[in-house]
């Protein structure tokens, strides 16, 4: 790795930045790129790191989904990961975006459309009278057009406004649905990804058990009875010491003679701060 | 009454929220849906939720129902295939023969 902070070029695969004023949150964040300085250059970080890319006293640690992820690292795989890959697949296939509805339309009522009919079908009955009595019909065929124009209107409207009811309900019935369908993937999807987990820290248990008991300056406090209740800075630095790690390690732990030591025992890169 | 149905986590959430702080409100609660009463303050408490979670919450009116709200034929049919004797037969089967509306008869038809 190199890695430049303040002007000093570091190289090699331990820096020591104990006499630095550089805190390990900044040079890991720089580690996984989610901060431009310190320069770093080195491989990716992993997973893994999520979890345990910096060891440092008061840290929180799921060590079982961490201890996954190592197994990950290390290239196991279990029976779930095709189901995992074609689950994942299948809801990102699944569109999300909810669709724009027809804008909603006031609906004209029964009832003024009823009363329309009436007095179209009025305007009509007298027009019909006068043309048989020979009268003036001018006026009542003005008021027959009137009346038949605007229920027409109104008709055509609580046509629209019934249609575009429809269409909404349509299109929210459709996303809805996709919904579910998002829904149950996603609960068989976060299922599966359990089982995997359960597989691989079974997987690997043994080796982490051993790793958790070597870690050095370890107290009987922190060795309970169940190894996965063991406190974060033990449990990180074991899952370390099994993960595959190329991507240089912050630690921020007295318990190694020196971070060439820890180093060693980690078999990775080590930043110590 | 007015029928809530949350389409996420989200959403689940928020209604579950609106109906510990308004169990007056709130008819009964299910999963991830919830009756609310036809009051202006139901349908005011679940608009909000529409607001906050577009069409993730979807709203609909519930009439009350009762058996005598439908036609004699369909409650007499339920009543005769509830009261067979053969577990196994499918109704399609059971109908055909006896006086009852064929399933897809039922089908066609609005209530």
């Amino acid at each position: 790795m190199k890695l430049r902070v303040c002007g000093t070029t570091y190289e090699g695969r331990v820096v020591d930045l104990r006499c630095r004023s550089v805190d390990g949150a900044t040079v890991a964040a720089a580690i996984r790129g989610a901060r431009p300085l310190p320069a770093v250059d080195a491989p990716a970080p992993g997973p893994v790191y999520d979890y345990c890319g910096r060891v440092h006293p008061s840290m929180g640690l799921r060590t079982k989904t961490a201890l996954a992820a190592a197994a990950r690292s290390m290239g196991h795989e279990t029976d779930h990961d095709d189901t995992i890959a074609e689950l994942r697949e299948r809801l990102a296939d699944l569109d999300g975006a909810e669709p724009t509805l027809p804008s909603a339309r006031e609906s004209v009522d029964d009832a003024t459309v009823a009363e329309l009919r009436e007095s179209a079908a009025t305007a009509r009955g007298r027009l019909e009278a006068r043309e048989r009595l020979g009268a003036e019909t001018a006026e009542i065929r003005a008021q027959v057009r009137e009346t038949t124009r605007t229920l027409a209107k109104r008709e055509t409207e609580r046509a629209a406004a019934q249609q575009s009811r429809q269409q909404r309900r349509e299109r929210a019935r459709e996303y809805r649905d996709r919904q579910a369908r998002r829904r149950r993937l996603a609960d068989r999807l976060a299922n599966c990804r359990r089982d995997a987990r359960r597989e691989l820290v079974d997987a690997v248990a043994d080796d982490f058990v051993a790793a958790l008991a070597a870690v050095p300056g370890s107290t009987p406090e922190e060795r309970p009875d169940d190894p996965f209740d063991a406190p974060p800075v033990p449990a990180a630095l074991a899952t370390l010491r099994l993960a595959r790690t190329d991507a240089p390690v912050v630690l921020e732990t007295d318990r190694f003679r020196s971070p060439a030591a820890a180093a060693d025992w980690l078999d990775a890169p080590v930043v110590r701060c | 009454m007015l029928l809530v149905v949350t389409y996420t986590r989200a959403a689940r959430r928020d209604l579950r929220n609106v109906c510990r702080a308004h169990e007056d409100t709130v008819v009964r609660q299910f999963g991830r849906a919830a009756l609310l009463s036809a009051t202006e303050f139901g349908a005011f408490q679940a608009l909000r939720l529409r607001e906050k979670h577009g069409l993730d919450v979807q709203i609909e009116r519930v009439r009350p129902f009762e058996p005598e709200d439908v036609p004699d034929r369909v409650r007499e049919a339920a009543r005769a295939y509830e009261a067979r004797e053969t577990a196994s037969i499918p109704y399609r089967q059971f109908a055909s023969g006896r006086d009852l509306p064929g399933a897809d008869q039922l089908r066609g038809e609005e209530l």
